[in-house]
């Protein structure tokens, strides 16, 4: 027999591995992945990743990096060896997204509102009113069903003492849906051969599930049929193939900011060859403060005038709602599980990452004394930048970084290093573990639905932590199994 | 549907046109200079393109040649590249309205481009050839897979503007073989540049199926300007734009339809009540410069009344009254 893939594989003991136990056994759910990898040759993988990669490519499945040259699309780098996930633990995982985003919904509205977790000190005042993602002049509004998070992305890892948990929220304009589809799409294609016997969850409904939310939190002086676009900064934007792919399946206009005006009646319409057509539902995904140049960012020419005047009265609903972002804040995150109790008077499914806020004074000191087993993070930045991992930075670094947190204890948390898990990806020779993280997507309007898997993003370098596209991370396909392998 | 989708798929239907004749002309041109063995690739770049930028271009880069400029040169914008490099940007941010395999015909031809990173002289042939080839190929694949609404009469009606202006300009560059009545009309000098002249519009095989024994200039210019049946003829491209444009405005109000509307039925009558004795008394190219001046006007109200029309406050007010019923 040649060689196989799987020669030597072994995580050395560093993270729990996907597809191995702690004795080097297939787990349950990659048996028959893996006994089918044992006959790979590195041939046979580079072959079907070539494939894979031109069908990524000639699809224009890309991302931008900017500049003037041609040719500065890439795509993002993909690896064929999925995430599986077994039917009860997603079970699992999935009542626990749904109560996560339910209770945080309720914290949204409770903070625009009447602020009772604030008046019965659950949470202190000074971190929620300063957090960046806090609107002032959203206070006393209610969005239809009362939901202002319709879209959210939670990453999750799992952490070889707790299982699965939760390393961050995204309720903005959380992105990578597409390439869950794009994903599937491919692997149906190039490794046809790999898919299990009992079969996997299907993903391609998403667009029709994110249809029927929108048109569910549609304003009640709707129009009949009502009408929701797609609201893009444009072409040069890094997501704009999944603005485009959202719209083209959803069969909804995608629109730019100077497509829709806003009426002296202050409702929102669309720009067309015909004259204007009234416009419902603003699926948008760009920023709070580029939405409307009135209101928000003077200098913004992406967004639309009056669109926040015909937003507050009514007139047309926002997806996800202006201010959500309070409910995502890195320091706002120490809280959710007393958030979860709080509204829903249950004990949280998914459990947090222990998390130290510097504004803490007790916490501060923690972080302090055990600077060397912590990653600190900086509370609101994105994509991996600033984050220290305490046991590899130089001390000048650590001191620096301390500096800065005791400076503005508001923007910086801290939390221990996971040793998160590893799933076996293609090094060019052999497979290799790399870690990764997965972002399922869920949807709240009438109903809560959750995407059955999600984004696997994976480290590609070796030891790396940091799965982010912008710092050289992959993406893999997701696998929630239709039963439990016997 | 949305203004800005119309007129940047209008604009993609003429882009994609104008390579598949570009590619077309200088293929034909290509062959023409070897076996003539007369350099004559100046000829095509005052019918594409501007001599005047050709010079100053020139003045950075000596070593430009005519057909690298025409072909592969990014300064020039009306270069086969710049135009399918434009081609494909609209494109992109047109995927929602054109098939998935529309897109990856134009992102493959955009590609094949992305990877020749210099022009290659002795390649021309070559690259004129597949380029032509992937251009219809997306054409073919446009009419075959895309929804037919008002996107689709929109971009056919870019598509015909543009190929009614590109076959003016072949029948231009030659124009003066048939000004003095008599001279060396017919000999063989002569045939041999109306021949290129058919080649260069797709129209070779189409003259003679149509029963002609021998290639005359007079009836070659008869085929390209008035011929009903000939799908590249000015008289054909005219019609084809009178009915996409007429479907692509059924729900257009009439005071943003009008001046383009009127701009093409006129040249419509025109052409059809005319004969070639009396283009050639009138002069061919002066007929041609009016008809290259009338599509120049036609698009102008397209772009002015439709594609950019700004609501006043008041038409806003109506609009929206109307629409809420």
């Amino acid at each position: 027999m040649t060689n196989s893939l799987l020669d030597g594989y072994s995580d050395d003991g560093m993270a729990s591995d996907e597809m191995f136990d702690a004795d080097g056994a297939f787990r349950p759910e990659y048996r028959e992945l893996g006994e089918l990898l044992q006959q790979w040759s590195a041939d046979d993988h580079l072959e079907r990743e070539e494939r894979a990669d031109l069908a990524l490519l000639s699809a224009g499945i890309t991302f931008n990096v900017y500049s003037e040259e041609e040719g500065t699309e890439r795509i993002f780098p993909f690896s064929l060896i999925p995430r599986i996930v077994g039917a009860q633990e997603w079970a699992e995982i999935e009542s626990g997204l749904k109560q996560r985003l339910q209770a945080l919904n309720m914290f949204l509205i409770d903070v625009y509102g009447a602020q009772r977790i604030i008046k019965e000190q659950v949470i202190p005042e000074e971190i929620v009113l300063s957090s960046p993602g806090y609107q002032p002049k959203m206070a006393g509004f209610r969005p239809p069903l009362d939901i202002y998070a319709h879209i959210a992305g939670c990453d999750l890892v799992r952490d070889r003492q707790q299982g699965m948990v939760v390393l961050e929220d995204n309720l903005r304009t959380p992105s990578g849906v597409s390439y869950v589809l794009e994903n599937r799409a491919v692997m149906l294609r190039v490794v046809p051969d790999l898919f299990p016997r009992w079969g996997v969850r299907a993903v391609a409904d998403y667009p029709s599930q994110l249809m029927s939310m929108l048109l569910s939190v549609r304003p009640s002086v709707s129009g009949d049929p009502p009408r929701a676009v797609l609201l893009t900064p444009g072409l040069y934007n890094s997501a704009y193939f999944e603005h485009s792919f959202l719209s083209n399946q959803m069969g909804i206009p995608l629109v730019e900011g100077s497509d829709l005006t806003v009426g002296d009646d202050d409702f929102v319409y669309l720009r067309s060859t015909t004259g204007l057509e009234r416009v419902d539902v603003v699926y948008r995904r760009i920023d709070d403060d580029y939405l409307d140049p009135e209101f928000y960012r003077p200098d913004s020419l992406l967004g639309v005038p009056g669109l926040m005047r015909a937003y507050h009265k009514g007139h047309v609903s926002l997806v996800n709602a202006p201010g959500a972002g309070v409910a995502d804040d890195k320091v706002v995150y120490r809280w959710v599980p007393e958030i979860i109790r709080f509204y829903l008077d249950e004990e949280p499914i998914l459990p947090n990452v222990e998390t130290f806020s510097a504004l803490i004074p007790s916490e501060l000191d923690h972080i302090r004394a055990h600077a060397r087993e912590l990653v600190i993070k900086p509370a609101n930045a994105s994509g991996g930048y600033g984050v220290l991992i305490g046991s590899q930075a130089s001390e000048a670094e650590l001191e620096d970084t301390l500096a800065q947190v005791e400076a503005e204890p508001r923007n910086w948390i801290a939390q221990p290093l996971l040793e998160f898990s590893s799933i076996p990806t293609f090094d060019g020779d052999l497979l290799k573990p790399r870690r990764s993280d997965l972002r399922p997507f869920i949807l709240s309007g009438r109903e809560t639905w959750v995407i059955p898997g999600g984004l696997t993003r994976v480290a590609l370098r070796e030891g790396s932590y940091i799965v982010n596209s912008s710092q050289g991370g992959g993406s893999k396909d997701t696998w929630v199994l239709n039963e439990e392998p016997e | 549907m949305l203004s800005r989708v119309a007129e940047n798929l209008f604009w993609l239907g003429r882009y994609l046109e104008r390579a598949e004749n570009i590619a077309r002309m200088a293929r034909v041109e290509h062959e023409v200079s070897l076996e003539s063995g007369q350099e004559i690739w100046h000829s095509l770049v005052s019918t594409t393109a501007s001599n005047q930028l050709f010079w100053d271009t020139l003045a950075d880069s000596p070593d430009l040649t005519h057909s690298e400029f025409l072909i592969y040169s990014m300064q020039n914008p009306a270069s086969l590249r710049a135009t399918l490099v434009r081609a494909r940007e609209l494109a992109r941010g047109l995927r929602e309205h054109i098939s998935r395999e529309v897109w990856e015909e134009i992102n493959a031809l955009y590609l094949y481009l992305a990877l020749r990173k210099e022009y290659i002289a002795s390649d021309i042939q070559q690259f004129c050839t597949e380029t032509q080839r992937r251009t219809q190929t997306i054409l073919g694949l446009y009419d075959n897979t895309v929804l037919r609404d008002e996107g689709r009469e929109w971009f056919r009606c870019g598509m015909y503007l543009e190929r009614a202006d590109m076959t003016s300009r072949i029948i231009d560059a030659k124009y003066h073989i048939l000004l003095p009545r008599g001279d060396s009309v017919g000999g063989p000098f002569d045939r041999f540049q109306w021949m290129a002249v058919l080649r260069s519009a797709s129209a070779r095989e189409a003259y003679w199926r149509m029963g002609n024994s021998e290639v005359d200039g007079i009836i070659v210019a008869q085929l390209l300007v008035f011929s009903q049946e000939f799908p590249r003829s000015l008289a054909f491209c005219v019609q084809a734009l009178q009915r996409h444009f007429h479907q692509a405005t059924g729900q257009t109000p009439k005071r943003r339809r009008a001046g383009a509307e009127r701009g093409i039925t006129l040249l419509h009558l025109d052409i059809g009540a005319r004969d070639m004795d009396q283009l050639i008394d009138e002069g061919l190219h002066e007929f041609i410069d009016d008809f290259q001046q009338r599509l120049i006007d036609i698009d102008r109200s397209i772009t002015d009344d439709i594609f950019r029309a700004e609501p006043s406050h008041g038409q806003l007010q109506r609009t929206a009254a109307s629409d809420r019923g």
